[in-house]
């Protein structure tokens, strides 16, 4: 059965209980949902084409060096959950950022807050005592309280002191992240290791696996339910209705008796308990420790992943996948071909660029 | 221009208009919104491309032209929405984007054109000011003597006279006369048909995408342009049902505000409404109306004085409680404040009903109930578009204010607070929004309505009150209201 569109909008207002896959046909066919689903891909198309570049440049082939990557990413069970762990952070945080980009919020202290939350986690899991099930929760739950409070810390000085969330949250991140290497190289870090580093936690208190005999773990789990949960939230709750308000209009928002404050408030918890539960699930199913630098940019990488899903919460998973795999290949294709594997960089970059273009285009179009 | 046709999809903005403008000549463009006045003189000033026609200006075709290349023509276009930076002088604003000033600026030397041209066309603008201290009406001298100083044969002139007072008014219809005398030629865009009639030579009206009518102003009257405009006669008065009203609603004692400037300041304000009964404010803009009514909504806190609704006092309640107790708001303000033009339809219908059943479910939203309510006021208001789902910027400005008055009006308040609910809309839809105002008052609902037009005060108020200076007069019976005195309250001088 398939319905010309103008006829699917009109059963959608004649039928509000119209069968699942009506209206499935119809947000895909409607919604600029789909429209900024292929803008992505194109826009990721395009990065590798531009990417080939350099490579050819080099004197290699980029078709064998993203063969390399490719296999790198898929080439076995490994290399797909070695791709899915690394894609896990930028899930949870990307969803936090998106939610803030909706309510008009621009946090950038993602570093800080996953920082934060590692932190918490790790000395919970190293020092609490108790049933390790218990001791593992309570770890990602302290992760998330600190991510929280990190946020928090920078939503207050936005809404007491009015000084921009850009700087508030940028720069409590240096803070978080020093705060995280004064803990290594002081009371937490590992003796005689010579590296900044805790001790390793108990095998107990880690995350399961999810598949024996592999290293993914449940992070991923949690990373998906979050984003299935973040999109009911934006989509179908009352909160959800006042970010979208707010992001819409701040003085709509007053008219309507949204509480800048208490909703500002409220979203950066949110994005920062995700960064923080991003942390705690790195350190405790991936690192099993605390380690300086471990984080290697996951809070600004998470913007750009945000932003290549439009800040769309299920739109994030496939961005942050994206990113997950080709960091994954990366390291095979410089092996493999010698072509360094630096150019994912470049690849992530361009993607960016060339969406945000593709949207500042159609916005150019619709304004004539 | 000749022929121009303009289709966006399936709608025909403009199909084959002819518009001729002779040098010195002042020619209003009438029309109600949606009748395509907009899209033509976007074609006009190069800011879309015609699906076809031709511009032809002062015998030289112009084609895929831009904005840039219309104004180096001698095409000027002031906006509603004026392009002036807040923190820049009259001078910056003026030398801004504009190749003559030089790559060395001559601040001076751009200076004293400035003054050259003020003085020239009676524009009383002084180039040392911050555009941010400046009126409106200023404002837009300033847009005009940036147009002037680039060189504008042809003045594109979009709405001119929707944010200005009374006095302003007549300064500018004076400037297109100076304008004129200069051999400028204008195009007056206008809904004011008194303004239309007295500033123009000869008017083209608009209707549906094509030309309805050209008449000489001499050959017009107010009647037969409007009845161009619609096709209908809108000369029937207002019907309003005997008025019976009944206890008091609404009370307001000593509402004060006193800092902020002076136009943002509310003196010892007191009155009541009754329900039933309809107080019309006038007054010239910036008075303090828009403060009277964000702090009577709860948008800004009251610092001094009491508000009551139905005996219970609201003067610390918030939007969400007083919206609870029945009271409605209309802000003047639709592009970001009373809609969301990126929210659908329905969002906007259900924008300030979220907390309350039937559309809240605990912390969910009911999204069965947000159709249902969306597709009801849909029905009641005539909402025109082909679903819910459409975004609130693609609809006309008469079809956005019908979702912003159907989403108000259908709450069945008890007491409807107006603030210039007409603005910019073509008398059709203003009608349809006084319509329903005078239902609602009918029907035992307490109106404020706050206007600068004071026909409109004067037609729809039991009781006529006037704001000047942050103070409001007493109101008086619509019986017992001295034009005169009105004027002279309005002034200040009374």
């Amino acid at each position: 059965m398939l319905l010309p569109d103008s006829a699917v909008q009109s059963r959608r207002v004649a039928e509000p209980y119209a069968a699942w896959n009506v209206r499935v046909r119809h947000h895909i066919g409607n919604s600029a949902g789909m429209q900024s689903a292929l803008r992505a891909i194109v826009a990721v198309l395009l990065a590798f084409l531009v990417t080939s570049i350099p490579i050819l440049m080099s004197g290699k082939s980029p078709l064998i060096a993203y063969w390399s990557l490719v296999n790198g990413a898929f080439g076995s069970l490994d290399h797909i959950a070695f791709a899915l762990n690394k894609s896990t952070p930028y899930i949870l945080i990307a969803v936090g950022i998106a939610l803030c980009f909706r309510a008009g919020i621009i946090n950038i202290g993602g570093e800080g807050q996953v920082a934060a939350g590692a932190l918490a986690a790790s000395w919970v899991a190293l020092n609490a005592i108790g049933p390790p099930f218990l001791v593992m929760i309570l770890a990602l739950a302290s992760g998330v309280a600190a991510g929280a409070i990190w946020a928090g810390l920078a939503a207050a000085i936005r809404l007491a002191r009015g000084v921009h969330e850009v700087l508030s949250t940028l720069l409590l991140n240096f803070v978080g992240v020093l705060v995280v290497s004064a803990a290594l190289n002081g009371a937490m870090g590992e003796q005689g290791s010579g590296f900044p580093q805790s001790p390793m936690f108990d095998d107990r208190v880690c995350l399961p696996k999810l598949l024996a005999g592999s290293d993914l773990h449940v992070g991923l789990v949690i990373a998906l339910i979050v984003a299935v949960i973040a999109q009911i939230l934006l989509w179908r709750t009352r909160f959800g209705f006042r970010l979208r308000l707010l992001g819409g209009s701040r003085s709509a928002a007053d008219y309507a008796g949204v509480s800048f404050a208490s909703t500002v408030m409220a979203v950066m918890l949110l994005s920062g308990g995700l960064a923080g539960l991003a942390g705690a699930t790195e350190v405790l199913g991936v690192h099993y420790r605390l380690i300086e630098g471990f984080s290697q940019g996951f809070g600004f990488t998470a913007v750009a992943v945000a932003l290549l899903g439009a800040a769309d919460p299920l739109a994030v998973v496939p961005a942050a996948l994206f990113f997950g795999f080709l960091q994954a290949g990366a390291l095979a294709m410089q092996r493999e071909v010698g072509v360094p594997s630096s150019l994912v960089f470049v690849i992530q970059g361009l993607s960016i660029v060339f969406a945000l273009s593709a949207m500042a285009l159609d916005r150019g179009r619709r304004r004539v | 221009m000749h022929g121009i046709v303009k289709n966006y999809g399936a709608v025909r903005a403009n199909r084959g208009v002819d518009l001729i403008v002779a040098e010195g000549r002042v020619v209003g463009l009438l029309g109600e919104n949606g009748s395509g006045k907009s899209t033509l003189m976007k074609v006009l000033f190069g800011m879309i491309r015609p699906d076809s026609g031709r511009v032809v200006f002062a015998g030289r075709v112009l084609t895929d032209h831009t904005p840039r290349m219309a104004i180096a023509a001698g095409i000027g276009m002031i906006h509603q929405h004026f392009t002036l930076v807040d923190a820049m002088t009259v001078t910056e604003n003026v030398m801004l984007g504009w190749n003559e000033a030089g790559g060395f600026l001559k601040p001076d030397r751009i200076a004293r054109k400035i003054e050259e041209a003020s003085r020239n066309y009676g524009l009383a603008v002084n180039p040392g000011d911050v555009v941010a201290n400046l009126s409106f009406g200023q404002r837009q001298r300033v847009e005009i003597v940036k147009a002037i100083l680039r060189g504008s044969k042809l003045l594109i002139l979009d709405e001119p006279t929707s944010n200005l007072s009374p006095p302003e008014v007549a300064g500018l219809l004076g400037v297109i006369r100076r304008l004129k005398e200069q051999g400028h030629s204008v195009v007056f865009i206008s809904h004011k048909l008194p303004e239309v009639m007295e500033i123009c030579d000869e008017v083209v009206v608009l209707r549906d995408g094509a030309v309805a009518g050209h008449v000489q102003i001499a050959d017009a009257t107010q009647e037969s342009l409007a009845r161009m405009m619609v096709e209908r006669d809108l000369s029937a008065p207002v019907l309003r049902k005997n008025h019976t009203p009944g206890a008091v609603v609404l009370t307001v004692e000593g509402l004060s505000r006193c800092d902020g400037p002076a136009g943002q300041q509310l003196h010892d304000i007191t009155f009541t409404v009754r329900a039933g009964e309809i107080l019309a404010v006038a007054g010239v803009d910036g008075n303090g109306q828009r403060e009277l009514l964000d702090c009577l909504a709860g948008i800004t806190a009251v610092k001094a004085g009491r508000i009551r609704l139905d005996g219970a006092d609201i003067t610390r309640k918030n939007v969400r409680q007083r919206l609870e107790l029945g009271l409605a708001f209309i802000p003047v303000d639709r592009a970001s404040t009373s809609l969301v033009p990126g929210f659908t339809i329905a969002d906007n219908l259900a924008m300030r009903d979220i907390d309350r059943p039937p559309l809240a479910t605990g912390p969910f939203l009911n999204a069965t109930a947000v159709r249902q309510m969306a597709r009801t006021r849909m029905a009641a208001c005539d909402i025109r578009a082909s679903n819910p789902d459409v975004p609130a910027s693609s609809l006309s400005g008469g079809n956005q204010q019908k979702i912003v008055i159907a989403r108000e009006i259908g709450r069945q308040p008890k007491v409807l607070l107006a603030f210039q609910p007409t603005w910019g809309l073509d008398p059709g839809a203003a009608r349809f929004v006084i319509d329903q105002i005078l239902l609602l008052r009918d029907a035992g609902a307490a109106v404020l309505y706050v206007s600068s037009e004071l026909g409109e005060v004067l037609t729809l108020g039991d009781q006529i009150a006037v704001m000047s200076g942050g103070r409001l007069s007493s109101p008086a019976p619509r019986g017992t209201v001295d034009v005169t005195r009105i004027g002279m309250l309005m002034a200040g001088a009374a």
